[in-house]
């Protein structure tokens, strides 16, 4: 062909034999590097000329495809792309359709060789800048070809392979060439990021395989970066460059292919692909993103567990890689969604137990409860991490929500035998009610208490102590859990253990700092109210062991926290009570309750006596463990709580000797000689089964007068209550008001105040009677209304009352590992 | 410098196995492949072909018939200016599948784009399980086109590619004339998705 040229050349143009000098003879030899620095030189000083050589060079690359003339295509390519690069501050417009013309031909090829070259050209060309913009040119075919390349199933696998990079690499060029330039083609579309992103993660999943024969290949072909890697990078490059707007387009084929190629469990690529996403998105996107899974965690609740599971622990690292960044407006939302999916989870769990027993479902094999219970955990965890990047303020606010969520009990005093409950409903309501704690307790975790009063405000701290005498043992010991959290300001939770009578304290290292005022007030509001639960806490006759450890640290908590004098008065009190509950013979505790409360007053008798280092005080306590060590080893937690019980030296009654006991006459008078008003300690503590006495110690505030917690005690007709639903003095006031909203609230009295006055100064006496008999019958109307609400009960999904108190029996398996005290051995003890 | 006139897409979809890959390569290349895999993702061929005066160029996007595949390949029918959907007259849960396949068209592929339903494997004349009458039914109920082929034995497969050819050919050609009518250059925007393809390549 050349010589043919030549034999012409003379009446060709001058631009069209610089062109035809740059082919050899032997298409072997290449690129003739002179002649091709004449063209360049050429195209540089006449740019008007760079139209027609394109387009030439493009005919001649054509037309060597199709005669497979190879040598000479790569000629021509090399050829364009030193022109391009050359050239590239003119206008290339009409150049560059030559050229992407013959990118494309090369590409419509079936020779992986010439598409491979044809994609090198193209990222070539990607990287340049161009100076004007080209509104016309598209990408459709650059974008749909790279895709298919990306999925290459070409026989031999080095070809593959490299077919596969040059689509990547190719996809790569596309988004580099138009992201950034809003005339150019939408790359955001969908029809192209649901090629573009399913190729990605496509090559992504396909990790280099572990067997001896691809890896020789791989190194046969020396192939620089795996395709793997080249798609995660580009997968960042996509999602770096996306604006609010396109957080979607990229997000939603992510979660598609996952959906697709079930790539969901187990979670480790889901999390990959999130994390990719989550590093490389524009920070104050990034809630987006996770809304998008909380969305997509909906679509899916009535897919399986195990894919939920998934959903949630990548959330749980989408949260931790955007911290504060990925909740975005609506934080109660995310919460709200976590815990709707975990009650459906408990939901689910509950029916299909009951179906298992009713056996109405023969294959039950599919049901599967420990995936269901993994589910849960996670989305525990999850809501834990989500807690740790709010602000404290926020975290409150969180666990009230969750404290909203959770059925509260309702004690029975006499359980009613002619009103049987489904015991469907009760053992729902305790899981529920276990999966809630525990999620209140991971935000509460999260959280770091400054003042106590901020941290339990009454509508927080009224609900959990309800619970905290809840029927079942778990939920109890949750409760004090969460509260050993909420109340360690220091850092000592972890350093206390009822087995410990050491005679220093110190080397315990505890941190005490002494208390604020607001502490101390808040205590002398609500302290009757707490050492009341504490007393019911410890007065449970199913109390497990791990019960009485985490009533301990609870105890021991308020000491260290707020361990000032008068309080120090109240808690040596209680305690003191508590000692009497377990001399009492009235039979409803068990022997073994009564040997573990006398154990847990001597522990916390010993850490009080030692935290306020008055020697006559721990002198007193340590004869008297002392006398228990020789004569009554039962009645000391190094017995009852070590891990090797021995059975012998049982007593048969409990019947504790005066000097066994710890002496309220001696405290007083050690306590009274270092200057404490011991007034208090003289007044016995009186628990009365109603908590009428706390109720009549707490300074009555009319707005917290609540009626919930008599009615929790009297009311056997089994109320579910929640505590938005709580009726307070205040709503009962606001109820009969009926504007309610509270701002007004004080304008409207104002008003109404001096509507009287106007009233009473210009009317008969008639006139005010007829006016206030209208009134009272408004009010009569008003108060039937609010009663009629109170009756009802107030199940949300008409489910009907819960059950009445579990026996321990019919419980499930714990849930925290613990030896229940009704197992240990105490045989001589159970024998009396 | 083009050497072809038109260019037309056309989509083959159906479910695996059906034997998709193996009418393009017979068309294309002209060969029936040896147990090749199944189709990952999407395949492309290209083949031009001469109606009448002109030269058309087909690019033919093969895609994979899995589940798991189908958001990408849905992104392929978009563009689409025929689509063939592909069964297996061997397999009656090919044809069973029709009805899916004809909803991700109405879902996801252009309303221009014309439709061709094709049943495959004709020369397994012994294992036959969908007659031509439910094929011919079939078509007919929703509009499309109905062709048998068998890729093996080359039957009707060049047919099948050079009447859609043909059809598209038409068809732009008729809008051409149109638009000469009206005075309006071909290249402006709101005619049918070849026209546009026509004048802007990529
Ligand atoms: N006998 C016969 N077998 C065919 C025919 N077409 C395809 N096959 C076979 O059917 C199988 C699947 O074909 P393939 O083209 O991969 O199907 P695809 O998944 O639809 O692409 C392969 O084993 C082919 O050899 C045909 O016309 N006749
Ligand atoms: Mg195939």
């Amino acid at each position: 062909m050349p010589g043919c040229c030549s034999c012409v050349s003379a009446f060709k143009p001058r631009w069209k034999r610089l062109v035809d000098n740059i082919f050899p003879d032997d298409p072997q030899d290449g690129l003739i590097k002179n002649n091709m620095e004449k063209l360049t030189f050429y195209a540089l000083s006449s740019p008007e000329k760079l139209d027609r050589i394109g387009d030439y060079l493009a005919k001649k690359l054509s037309r060597d495809v199709s005669r497979h003339k190879f040598g000479y295509v790569f000629i021509s390519m090399e050829a364009l792309d030193q022109l391009l690069l050359a050239c590239h501050s003119q206008s290339l417009n009409l150049f560059v359709e030559s050229f992407l013309k013959m990118v494309q031909k090369l590409l419509e090829s079936n020779e992986p060789e010439l598409q491979v070259s044809g994609t090198s050209s193209f990222v070539k060309f990607a990287n340049i800048e161009e100076d004007t913009a080209s509104y016309h040119r598209r990408y459709d075919f650059f974008v749909s070809k790279f895709s298919s390349m990306c999925h290459s199933s070409n026989a031999g696998t080095n070809t593959k392979i490299k077919i596969r990079l040059a689509g990547l690499r190719g996809l790569q060029g596309v988004v580099r060439k138009t992201v950034s330039d809003d005339l150019q083609v939408n790359i955001w579309e969908q029809q192209h990021m649901d090629k573009i992103i399913p190729s990605l993660l496509f090559n992504m999943h396909n990790e280099p395989s572990s067997t001896t024969s691809s890896q020789q290949d791989q190194q046969n072909i020396q192939i620089d970066e795996h395709p793997s890697t080249v798609a995660e990078t580009c997968l960042r490059d996509l999602t770096c460059r996306a604006a609010f707007g396109n957080i979607k387009s990229v997000v939603n084929p992510v979660l598609n292919h996952l959906d697709n190629h079930n790539l969901w469990v187990p979670s480790k690529f889901a999390v990959r692909c999130f994390k990719i996403i989550m590093y490389s998105i524009q920070a104050q996107y990034s809630y987006v993103a996770v809304h998008m899974l909380l969305n997509h965690l909906d679509d899916n609740t009535k897919n399986s567990p195990q894919m939920k599971q998934s959903i949630v622990e990548v959330l749980g690292e989408c949260v931790t890689i955007a911290a504060d960044g990925s909740i975005g407006p609506s934080v109660l939302e995310v919460f709200n969604t976590l815990l709707r999916h975990l009650r459906l989870s408990v939901d689910t769990r509950v029916s299909e137990r009951s179906a298992l027993k009713a056996s109405i479902k023969k294959r039950i094999s599919h049901f599967d409860e420990q995936q269901q219970t993994m589910f849960e955990e996670a989305i525990i965890n999850t809501m834990g991490t989500f807690a740790a990047i709010l602000p404290d303020y926020q975290k409150i606010e969180i666990m009230m929500f969750i404290m909203g969520k959770i059925p509260l009990p309702t004690r029975y005093e006499h359980s009613d035998a002619t009103y049987p409950m489904p015991s469907v409903n009760g053992e729902g309501d305790l899981l529920l009610q276990n999966m809630l704690l525990k999620s209140l307790f991971e935000v509460g975790t999260k959280y770091t208490t400054v003042s106590m009063s901020t941290t339990f405000s009454i509508s927080f701290l009224e609900p959990l102590l309800a619970i905290s005498v809840a029927p079942d043992p778990g939920v109890r010991l949750l409760v004090q859990r969460i509260f050993h959290t909420l109340i360690d300001r220091h850092d000592n939770y972890h350093k206390l253990n009822v087995n410990n009578l050491s005679k220093d304290i110190s080397e315990l290292e505890l941190r005490v700092e002494k208390c604020s005022r607001q502490d101390i007030l808040f205590m002398k509001r609500y302290g009757a109210q707490i050492y009341w639960h504490m007393y019911e806490n410890m007065n449970q006759s199913d109390n497990r062991l791990d019960n009485y450890e985490a009533l301990y640290c609870t105890l021991a908590l308020l000491c260290i926290e707020f361990g000032g004098d008068e309080i120090l008065m109240e808690l040596v009190r209680l305690t003191l009570a508590l000692q009497e509950l377990a001399c009492k013979t009235d039979g409803k505790l068990s022997p073994i309750h009564q040997c573990v409360i006398h154990a847990v007053v001597s522990s916390y008798l010993n850490l009080i006596s030692q935290l306020t280092a008055i020697p006559a005080f721990c002198q007193h306590i340590h004869q008297v463990i002392e006398e228990r060590k020789q004569h009554a080893a039962y009645l000391l937690p190094e017995f009852i709580f070590s891990d090797t019980i021995v059975d012998s030296s049982y007593p048969t009654t409990v019947h504790v000797e005066d000097n066994l006991l710890f002496q309220q006459s001696v405290i007083s008078e050690a306590l009274h000689s270092t200057g404490h008003d011991v007034s208090r300690l003289a007044v016995p503590y009186v628990h009365r089964p109603s908590g009428l006495e706390y109720r009549q110690q707490t300074e009555l505030d009319a707005t917290s007068l609540n009626l919930e917690v008599e009615s929790v005690n009297s009311s056997p007709g089994g109320v579910r209550k929640h505590p938005e639903e709580q009726i307070t003095f205040e709503s009962l006031k606001r109820a009969l008001q009926s504007p309610d909203n509270e701002e007004d609230l004080e304008e409207q009295e104002k008003e109404k105040r001096q509507e009287i006055l106007e009233t009473f100064k210009s009317s008969t006496l008639d006139e005010i009677a007829a006016i206030s008999e209208h009134r009272s019958q408004k009010m009569q109307i008003r108060l039937n209304e609010i009663l009629d609400k109170l009756s009802r009960p107030r199940s949300r999904s008409s489910t009907p009352p819960r059950s009445p108190q579990l026996s321990l029996s019919s419980l499930p398996s714990p849930p925290l590992k613990s030896v229940p005290l009704y197992e240990m051995k105490f045989p001589e003890l159970l024998v009396f | 410098m083009e050497d072809y006139k038109y260019l037309f897409k056309v989509v083959l979809i159906g479910n695996a196995g059906v034997g998709k890959t193996c009418l393009v390569r017979r068309f294309t290349q002209g060969l029936f492949p040896p147990g090749q895999g199944a189709t990952i993702g999407v395949d492309f061929m290209i083949k031009t072909v001469q109606i009448g005066d002109d030269k058309v160029k087909l690019q033919i996007w093969d895609t994979a018939g899995q589940e798991r595949f189908r958001s990408i390949t849905q992104s392929y029918y978009r563009s689409a200016d025929a689509l063939v959907v592909v069964y297996d007259v061997t397999s009656f849960e090919s044809f069973r599948c029709l009805p899916d396949w004809i909803k991700e068209i109405e879902q996801y592929a252009s309303n221009k784009a014309i439709t061709v339903l094709v049943g495959n494997k004709t020369d397994l004349i012994e294992d036959r399980e969908v007659s031509l009458d439910n094929g011919t039914n079939f078509a007919s109920t929703h509009e499309m086109r109905f062709l048998e082929t068998s890729a093996k034995e080359a039957d009707n497969v060049d047919k099948l590619f050079l009447d859609i050819a043909e059809e598209l050919t038409k068809r732009v050609q008729v809008h051409e004339v149109e638009d000469s009518k009206d005075e309006i250059a071909i290249c402006s925007q709101n005619h049918t998705v070849s026209a546009t393809y026509n004048c802007c390549r990529w």
